[in-house]
């Protein structure tokens, strides 16, 4: 009897611990909190949450089917269990993982227990980097992170001769390659053209957990105040690319799951974790628990904060990045990518000009809108052709035509060849956007894999009208949308992939709109529904719109904008907005009103109401500034508040 | 009727024959660990396999899934180069310790030659370009005076083995030579997309074979300087690899996704399809010849294949779910 209690018990117990309470909860206020105390008692509950739930998932008991190195990681930072963590390392270290996966979850087991594991469990740490071939891997998220590990482990066991490593290279040598090539990834890379897996919603995880692995363990104060500096950088993009916690706008990499339900991508586990104003993703986004056992170690800058939490003024954020490389078929190596986000308190807009940073993974342009709680809502709207391309894959991967199309559906990328995906970019698609209007252009070659274009109406739509005038109207949340396709289309049902590695569709509704026209486009508007009487008072201003299109000899568009622009694009063409062309060229690698570089000058000005920070990779400094009265464009509604650093504060 | 004088002339004249040919070893480059991406588990064993006496795939070196190709110092087997997806790896004892040759801006080599000439010189096929060695891999540099500043994906490397530094490159837009060891580079022939092989015939140190994505398949006479195209072979769908049969000049096949396997045994004047008994779809990512004239086909998802009749008939050889990324005979070293 006394078993059976304590089983239940210990059922209760487990239920009770293994509770994701903000995940369950009701969503978070979108507010910021404006006492910086608060904020930062509130940053580290959420750390505490994210460490007792995998440790609540944890029966002790059985290491072997609970301890992996997450719960190891976790279980060493609470000061918990250490020789069964001891013992359970020197087990997995005999079967190790090979690539960046392994490797930062190994640093990440290494740092935290390198006071607290056992010397034999220390000890098959390092022998497994001696034995095991660590393979880079072939993207940039993946050089980050192994780059990263090997610089910490180099840094954690110097002066080691070459034999003891897998690469047959010294410690001195290690550090070095790794050192060189994460300063080339910030200084001649991020800070200075631009990330090539820019507003990531996945892959932040694999740029963050590294860059705050280095901020709190790296040795040479050099390298930790690069990671710290980066961290910085990347979560301002963060900030300034979401909505209530949620991205938006282009990708450069992301999957089915999260184009479609925007929330649900690792990206709002950060948002959750530093920002507090969405929930966080089920289980924190998996390897978001490798963010927390140091986490106390970074606090947001409250510049950041506050971008992320003001949403009290519409802005446009225009950004310059760069392609995935191109080994083949291409001028250049690394494109450049031109991205713009236009985000207002109900939706935003965001795109990309139309070159394909990211054959598989790529999401080009969508209006999003907000919804009170985001999760499960299929909260966007956009085109794409569903390109499948031998020779696309050949551009951007070492690889013979036919084989890799076939290849890439086991890899996390089901859908890739299928004429229904949502996710993925095209050559055959061109973009025009100038704040909440967009036009997607398509001219497909014949016998292209595939000859139409999805459009993607989701379940969360409501009042969606095609009406007589060609337009298709809908409201999203607070949101007025008007869709206009350029060729007939018909409906079909549209099945829904959680995520990448996801097998199955699933049938959660929406629709696709199919037009299977080589010459075709999309022209999208959205506008609050605080901006017109009515939803018939937006019908009308829509129509009221001069339209003139054609679709031969190349698509064309000529149009004024809900906001008043006249706008000319022609597939292939320099668009054309009040009679000048847009010449990006001169677009900057940030600009607008919260984050601003220029290219090519590795240092970014991030600024908020009176509140300004300076990350200079040139200097390696951190500056914060605070201004006697707000500054930039957007000062008059800005707060002007709650600073939290003296003026002129450097770091180096 | 031939005298026992006369037979036993003919006996010993077959017998110093064979003493005279010479000695190869066969090795392969197989991925085994279908469908691993970055960050699995590697649960099979990759990597270089050796054709052993017996008729035995025996693994030797290092368990990599992504080894594109492999070479050997004449001088002494136990220095090795492999081409993987870190770059180059480099062994000089026989694979019990290895050196990634290469720092982080080098990626993914694709194959690697070592000059025989010269065996501390090892040239090395990128994704971006060609990289050299001359301290046998402790230091290795780029060397592309002559290529393209794009273009130059390069599939395929090989040297000449009559002439130190003279080598042949397979590149995007056409094969390249060099005929100083790098230091300069000139294009042989031009291609619209990739040239995915090229061989020098071991019967014939002036004749060399290439292969293409759009553009068929070419031979040269001349040592790689002109080249022809090879008419009886199709030139609509990539063509994969090439090789020779170190048993008999006349023959050479190619492995095709697409075309399976084609054969010629009359110097490629005339090719056949020598798919019946692969399996349907006959995605061959590879062929090869070992030292006895056997033709081997790597099939797509399914496994290698041997012919005992230069592909008239298969049957199934060992490593089941293998992928052979590349096929290497040379003469067998001292050492």
């Amino acid at each position: 009897m006394n078993r059976l209690i304590l089983s239940c018990l210990a059922f209760a117990t487990a239920t009770l611990l293994t509770a994701q309470p903000s995940f369950e909860a009701p969503p978070p206020p979108t507010a910021p909190v404006q006492d910086a105390g608060q904020r930062h008692e509130a940053y580290l509950k959420r750390v505490d949450e994210v460490l007792d739930w995998r440790a609540g998932r944890i029966d002790i008991t059985q290491p072997d089917k609970h301890l992996d190195m997450a719960a190891i990681a976790v279980l060493l930072t609470r000061g918990e269990h250490y020789d069964v963590c001891s013992q359970r390392v020197i087990e997995m270290m005999k079967d190790p993982g090979t690539g960046p996966f392994w490797m930062f979850p190994a640093v990440c087991v290494a740092y935290t227990g390198r006071d607290k594991l056992t010397p034999e469990a220390q000890k098959a740490i390092r022998e497994a980097w001696r034995t095991t071939r660590q393979l880079r891997g072939d993207t940039e998220n993946h050089w980050l992170m192994y780059y990263a590990s090997l610089y910490l482990m180099a840094e954690l066991y110097p002066n080691e001769p070459a034999e003891t490593w897998y690469s047959g290279k010294s410690s001195a040598e290690n550090l070095a390659e790794s050192r060189e090539y994460l300063v080339h990834w910030m200084d001649e890379l991020t800070t200075s053209v631009g990330q090539g897996e820019y507003n990531p919603s996945h892959y932040i995880g694999e740029y963050a957990i590294p860059m705050l692995f280095m901020a709190t363990w790296a040795k040479d104060p050099e390298m930790k105040i690069r990671g710290r500096m980066m961290l910085d950088w990347l979560f301002a993009e963060l900030a300034a690319n979401t909505l209530n916690g949620v991205l938006r706008g282009p990708n450069s990499r992301t999957d089915e799951g999260s184009v479609i339900e925007r929330w649900n991508a690792l990206s709002s586990y950060f948002s959750w974790l530093l920002f507090g104003n969405t929930p966080p993703t089920g289980g924190y986004g998996g390897w978001g628990v490798y963010f927390a056992p140091v986490a106390k170690n970074y606090t947001v800058p409250e510049v950041i904060y506050r971008i992320a939490t003001d949403r009290s003024g519409d802005y446009v954020q225009r950004d310059r990045a760069r392609t995935r490389r191109y080994w083949r078929y291409s001028d250049v190596l690394s494109p450049p990518v031109y991205k713009i986000n236009y985000l207002r308190r109900d939706y935003a807009v965001g795109s990309i000009q139309g070159i394909v940073n990211d054959a598989i993974q790529g999401h080009a342009w969508d209006v999003t809108w907000a919804e009170p709680d985001p999760r499960g809502k299929h909260n966007t709207m956009f085109s794409l052709h569903p390109h499948s391309s031998m020779r696309a894959m050949q551009s951007q991967f070492a690889t013979y035509p036919e084989a890799m199309i076939t290849a890439v559906t086991f890899e996390g990328k089901p859908s890739y060849d299928s004429p229904d995906k949502v996710v993925g970019a095209s050559s055959y698609e061109k973009i025009f956007q100038d704040l909440d209007t967009v036009i997607a252009l398509y001219d497909i070659a014949p016998g292209t894999r595939f000859e139409h274009i999805n459009g993607f109406f989701s379940k969360d739509l409501v009042n969606v009208t095609e009406d007589p005038s060609g337009w298709i109207f809908a409201q999203g949340g607070r949101t007025y949308l008007a869709y206009r396709p350029l060729a007939p289309y018909h409906w079909i049902p549209y099945l829904h992939y959680n995520g990448g590695w996801a097998k199955e569709k699933l049938p959660l509704g929406g629709r696709l709109l199919v037009s299977p026209h080589l010459k075709n486009g999309t022209i999208v508007q959205a506008a609050s529904v605080d901006e017109f009487a009515d939803f018939a008072a937006f019908q009308a201003a829509i129509k009221a719109l001069p339209l003139k299109y054609s679709l031969e000899p190349k698509p064309t568009v000529t149009m004024k904008t809900l906001r008043g622009k006249q706008v000319t694009f022609t597939y292939g063409q320099t668009p054309v907005v009040d009679g000048t062309p847009l010449d990006y060229s001169k677009w900057k690698l940030f600009e607008g009103p919260y984050l601003n570089a220029e290219v090519g000058g590795r240092k970014m000005t991030i600024t908020h109401g009176r509140l300004q920070r300076i990350l200079d990779f040139n200097t390696l400094t951190i500056t914060d500034h605070v201004a006697k009265s707000p500054t930039g464009p957007y000062q008059n509604r800005l707060n002007s508040g709650h600073a939290e650093t003296g003026p002129c504060l450097a770091f180096s | 009727m031939p005298t026992s004088k006369t037979l036993l002339l003919v006996l010993l004249l077959a017998g110093a024959a064979q003493a005279a040919a010479p000695a190869y070893d066969f090795f392969i480059c197989a991925n085994i660990n279908r469908n691993y991406v970055i960050g699995s588990k590697i649960t099979t064993l990759n990597g270089v396999y050796q054709r052993t006496d017996a008729g035995e795939w025996r693994h030797i070196g290092y368990n990599d899934t992504g080894i594109t190709a492999v070479a050997f110092d004449p001088r002494d087997h136990n220095v090795s180069y492999t081409t993987a997806m870190n770059g180059l790896w480099r062994t000089l004892d026989g694979g019990q310790h290895w050196r990634m040759c290469n720092s982080w801006d080098m990626t993914e080599g694709r194959d690697v030659a070592v000059d025989p000439n010269a065996p501390d010189h090892v040239y090395v096929a990128l994704t971006d370009g060609v990289a050299v060695s001359t301290d046998r891999g402790q230091t290795l540099v780029r060397k592309e005076n002559g290529l393209p500043a794009r273009g130059k994906y390069t599939q395929a490397i090989k040297v000449d083995r009559t002439r130190a530094g003279r080598v042949l490159a397979a590149c995007e837009i056409g094969i390249y030579l060099t005929e100083d060891g790098a230091q300069n580079w000139r294009q042989v022939l031009p291609t619209k997309e990739t040239v995915n092989d090229v061989q020098q015939s071991p019967h014939d140190p002036k004749l060399w074979l290439a292969i293409t994505q759009s553009a068929g398949a070419w031979i040269s006479h001349d040592g790689g300087v002109t080249w022809q195209n090879l008419p009886g072979v199709p030139s609509d769908r990539a063509l994969y690899n090439v090789t020779f049969d170190v048993t008999n000049p006349q023959r050479f096949a190619i492995g095709s996704w697409a075309k399976g396997v084609l054969t010629t045994e009359d110097g490629g004047k005339t090719w056949t399809d020598r798919n019946a008994g692969l399996p349907d779809g006959h995605c061959v990512w590879r062929v090869g010849v070992d030292p006895a004239g056997r033709l081997y086909a790597s099939v797509v998802k399914e496994t290698l294949y041997v012919s005992d009749d230069f592909g008239r008939t298969w049957k199934k050889d060992a490593l089941e779910g293998s992928l052979v990324n590349s096929f290497l005979i040379l003469p067998r070293a001292a050492k």
